[in-house]
């Protein structure tokens, strides 16, 4: 069944081929005098159109039929090793207008094989008098004075554009195109034209002349798309699209024998145009939106979702459609802990056409840990110019199972990723404080208290300095001053001594009481008893208390010169006998 | 007599340590409350805590966690504006208060700040108001040793040394003093405060028929230069000044 079913689809769709047979109507001229006389030309074509009886033209209005001649070419092309041939039958009508004024040859339809065609109606105007003689419309339309014919009627540049309004960045396409009736000898472009307030591509310049037969508001031309280019706008407003400019060699007809034509120089420019460009609202304009204009679809793909630790695989996300491909960015996607994606490779692949294409991301990602993860959706955001309104798509989220691999270390070949803030709060609040009330230290008494005692070191060391240089320039001072200690310390020693019954007692003694008192008098020490006494006497010393001193010192001698002058009953009282005497001269002024 | 004297001092350090006790009790039931995200309960434990008229860092930068995690915004940039006063070296507070800075509506920062103005300010917000007492004490000691030790001991000597080194101290001290008043200033001024109304309006003159200046949001902060009646001259951070109704905002004062 299924096969029978190919069969004929094959079949029918060879009939069909076989059977394209092409209807096209025109005349030599749309504005004609009324003396003049027009020429309609029915032109049928195709493989296979037979023998096919002059069509009878209805009538039309306001002119009248003056008859037909008819004409049949036949063309033949091979194209990839097949030949194609091409007949075509020209049915001419002559008419004559009847009145003037603006006129339409309405549709003609003819039936042909089981099939219906209807032609193009024609508009022609018709003014008093007579215009120049119509070029012919013969496939070479020259052997004519060109001279003779309008300019603008027989060589002209139409601007095609494919919109007359557009957003930013949704893409226009520009078609500049060349009709002529005339024999063209050659052609260049005069000049750059520059696309101001656009993004341009090139999609067609043509590279040779190459004319195509074209009917044009009912009228036969040969054609030639000079140029084509796809716009991007870069800002809004009126902004005008530029002429092109060419510079057409045109071949004219020999006129005799001896003259073998000419060429004559045109230039010719197309008509600026201007296009509105409306800015992309400002308003619900996505986060994610990265200045893609157009009619786009996204898609996602991974090579596997279950894998091994040290397993690599791939991520892709397409972004496929019509707009400007070359001026925004893919979604980078977020990278997930554990792992590795590498730096992705980013392509993108246009179309002829400039205005569509695919752009591609595409990761691998290599698994470092065990665990299962999660490919978190991509949103990306583009205007969409049809709607005029923003659109978010957003692939699938992926969930990846990654289970103990072989490799359990994967060496991180440099491409270690960087640790990543994931968010973002207030600290915590402090769990541990003391809670002490804050004293500010300039605004207590204890602070400037110890300032005033830090400044009170430099009068008591002004003091301290002033006592010591005294001392250090006066030595009777400094012996007075040190007489106390001296005396102190051979009252210790002799104390010591007393207390172990030693006759070394007395010898202590009577030095330590001599040489504090020479100290006290600035007599020199060694002075001998009877000086120091006698210095004493002078001093105005109590008269006892050098009675006592005097017996003191001969005591003293007894003891340590005498034989039998020391017993060791009458120390302890010597001792005591010592102390008082100190005593008393401590309490005499020097 | 000497029985009663001791029997209240005794009651006196009963007192001052149960209420010491009690402070921590309430501290820590405000802090299982936080943990528990009873803001509220939290907030009004710590606030409690305040109104005994504890003067502490770490309890207003606590208020102020209070405050953002119930949404006021302005009242905790209030708290954290506070903590920072009590010790301008509070790392979190100057952290939280920047984090709450990116929450209000208005922008903070004046913005063509150079170099050398945003380290110094870094610079005098690190030190303490007590470190930069003790450090000028410090100096201040150092200096009177020296002095000291030019009288006692460099009296007949070269006193080259000690005097290079007095005048580095010097400068030192100078410098120190001047931080320090600048400290002591800081810390006593009352002309900042922070917008706790959802919006205010400035007007060119102390009425709302003025013409309008600019709005401003909760969470501003803002310098007081003149009060009359109800209404305040106020200046913010960028230089703009207008009056705006005095109860909109609240002082940040210890």
């Amino acid at each position: 069944m299924k096969k029978i079913f190919f069969i004929s689809l094959i079949i029918v769709s060879q009939l069909l081929l076989a059977q394209t047979i092409e209807v096209d109507s025109y005349v030599d001229k749309n504005k004609i005098g009324i003396s003049d006389l027009l020429k309609f030309t029915l032109e049928i074509s195709g493989e296979d159109v037979g023998n096919i009886s002059t069509p009878g033209l209805p009538e039309i209005k306001n002119f009248e039929n003056l008859g037909s001649s008819t004409s049949s070419s036949s063309s033949y092309s091979f194209v990839n090793g097949k030949m194609n041939s091409k007949v075509t039958k020209s049915y001419k009508y002559t008419l004559r207008p009847l009145n003037t004024g603006n006129y339409l040859i309405p549709p003609i339809t003819i039936k042909l094989k089981q099939q219906t065609f209807t032609t193009d109606p024609v508009h022609i105007t018709v003014i008093k008098g007579s215009t120049h003689p119509a070029p012919p419309t013969s496939p070479n339309f020259s052997r004519q004075s060109n001279a003779s014919v309008d300019l603008s009627d027989n060589l002209f540049m139409i601007t095609d554009i494919s919109k007359t309004s557009a957003y930013e960045g949704e893409p226009l396409i520009v078609e500049y195109k060349l009709y002529s009736r005339y024999d063209i000898a050659n052609l260049a472009f005069a000049g750059d034209t520059n696309f101001e307030g656009f993004w341009k591509e090139d999609i067609f310049i043509p590279k040779s002349i190459s004319f195509k037969r074209e009917t044009y508001k009912g009228v036969m031309y040969n054609k030639m798309l000079m140029r084509s280019v796809a716009l991007f706008p870069t800002k809004s407003g009126n902004i005008k699209i530029p002429s092109l400019e060419l510079n057409v060699d045109v071949r004219t007809q020999s006129q005799s024998f001896f003259d073998f034509g000419t060429t004559k120089k045109y230039n010719i420019k197309s008509e600026p145009k201007t296009v509105i460009i409306h800015s992309i609202p400002q308003n619900d304009r996505p986060a994610t939106f990265s200045n893609a204009v157009g009619n786009f679809n996204i898609s996602s793909k991974i090579s596997q979702t279950q894998m091994k630790v040290g397993d690599s695989f791939t991520y892709t996300i397409t972004i496929n459609g019509m707009g400007n491909l070359k001026q925004f960015d893919l979604p980078i996607v977020k990278e997930v802990n554990n792992l590795r994606f590498l730096d992705p490779e980013i392509s993108t692949s246009i179309n002829n056409n400039k205005i569509s294409g695919k752009k591609t991301i595409k990761y691998l990602i290599i698994a470092q840990e065990k665990g299962n993860y999660t490919l978190s959706s991509e949103s990306f955001s583009y205007f969409d110019t049809s709607s005029g309104k923003y659109k978010i798509l957003k692939t699938k989220p992926y969930n990846l199972k990654v289970g103990e691999g072989d490799l359990t270390y994967v060496a991180s070949s440099g491409a270690q990723s960087i640790v990543n803030k994931e968010g973002s709060d207030i600290g915590f609040i402090i769990t541990d404080s003391l809670l002490v009330s804050k004293k500010v230290y300039f605004n207590t008494f204890r602070y400037w208290f110890i300032w005033l005692i830090v400044l009170l070191f430099i009068p008591v060391s002004v003091l301290y300095s002033k006592e010591k240089s005294k001392l250090a320039g006066n030595i009777d001072y400094t012996r007075q001053k040190k007489a106390n200690r001296i005396l102190k310390k051979y009252m210790k020693e002799a104390s010591k001594f007393a207390s172990n019954d030693d006759q070394r007692f007395y010898a202590a003694a009577q030095l330590g009481l001599s040489s504090y008192l020479a100290d006290k008098l600035k007599e020199p020490r060694g002075s001998s008893s009877d000086d120091i006494l006698t210095e004493l006497a002078l001093k105005k010393f109590p008269v006892e208390l050098i009675e006592k001193i005097k017996k003191l010192f001969e005591t003293c001698d007894q003891a340590r010169f005498m034989p039998g002058g020391f017993s060791q009953e009458k120390i302890e009282l010597d001792f005591q006998h010592v102390k008082e005497t100190i005593n008393d001269i401590m309490k005499c002024k020097f | 007599m000497k029985k009663i004297m001791l029997l209240s001092l005794l009651w006196t350090i009963c007192t001052s340590i149960f209420a010491v006790s009690q402070t921590g009790l309430t501290f820590r039931e405000a802090i299982e409350s936080y943990n528990n995200k009873d803001y509220q309960t939290s907030l009004t434990k710590f606030s409690m805590i305040e109104n005994e008229g504890i003067i502490n860092a770490d309890l207003y930068y606590n208020i102020g966690n209070c405050y953002f995690r119930i949404n006021e915004v302005g009242r905790a940039i209030l708290y954290f504006k506070k903590a920072l006063k009590v010790r301008s070296d509070h790392k979190a507070a100057r952290r939280n208060l920047e984090y709450a800075f990116t929450f209000t509506k208005d922008k903070q920062e004046s913005e063509n700040e150079n170099v050398i103005r945003s380290f110094w300010l870094k610079a005098f917000d690190s030190i303490s108001i007590n470190l930069i007492a003790i450090i000028t004490l410090l100096i201040f000691i150092i200096i009177i040793m020296l002095i000291c030790l030019m009288i006692i001991h460099y009296r007949n000597r070269e006193k080259t040394v000690p005097i290079f080194l007095t005048t580095i101290f010097i400068f030192l001290f100078t410098a120190f003093l001047i931080i320090s008043i600048l400290k002591w200033q800081e810390f006593h001024k009352t002309d900042e405060a922070v917008l706790l109304s959802t919006s205010a309006i400035g007007y060119s003159g102390p009425s709302e028929d003025f013409t309008r200046v600019f709005t401003i949001h909760e969470g501003m902060v803002l310098t007081i230069e003149r009060i009359e009646g109800n209404w305040s001259l106020i200046k913010l951070e960028n230089g703009l000044g207008g009056w705006i109704i005095s109860d909109t905002y609240v002082k940040i004062e210890l």
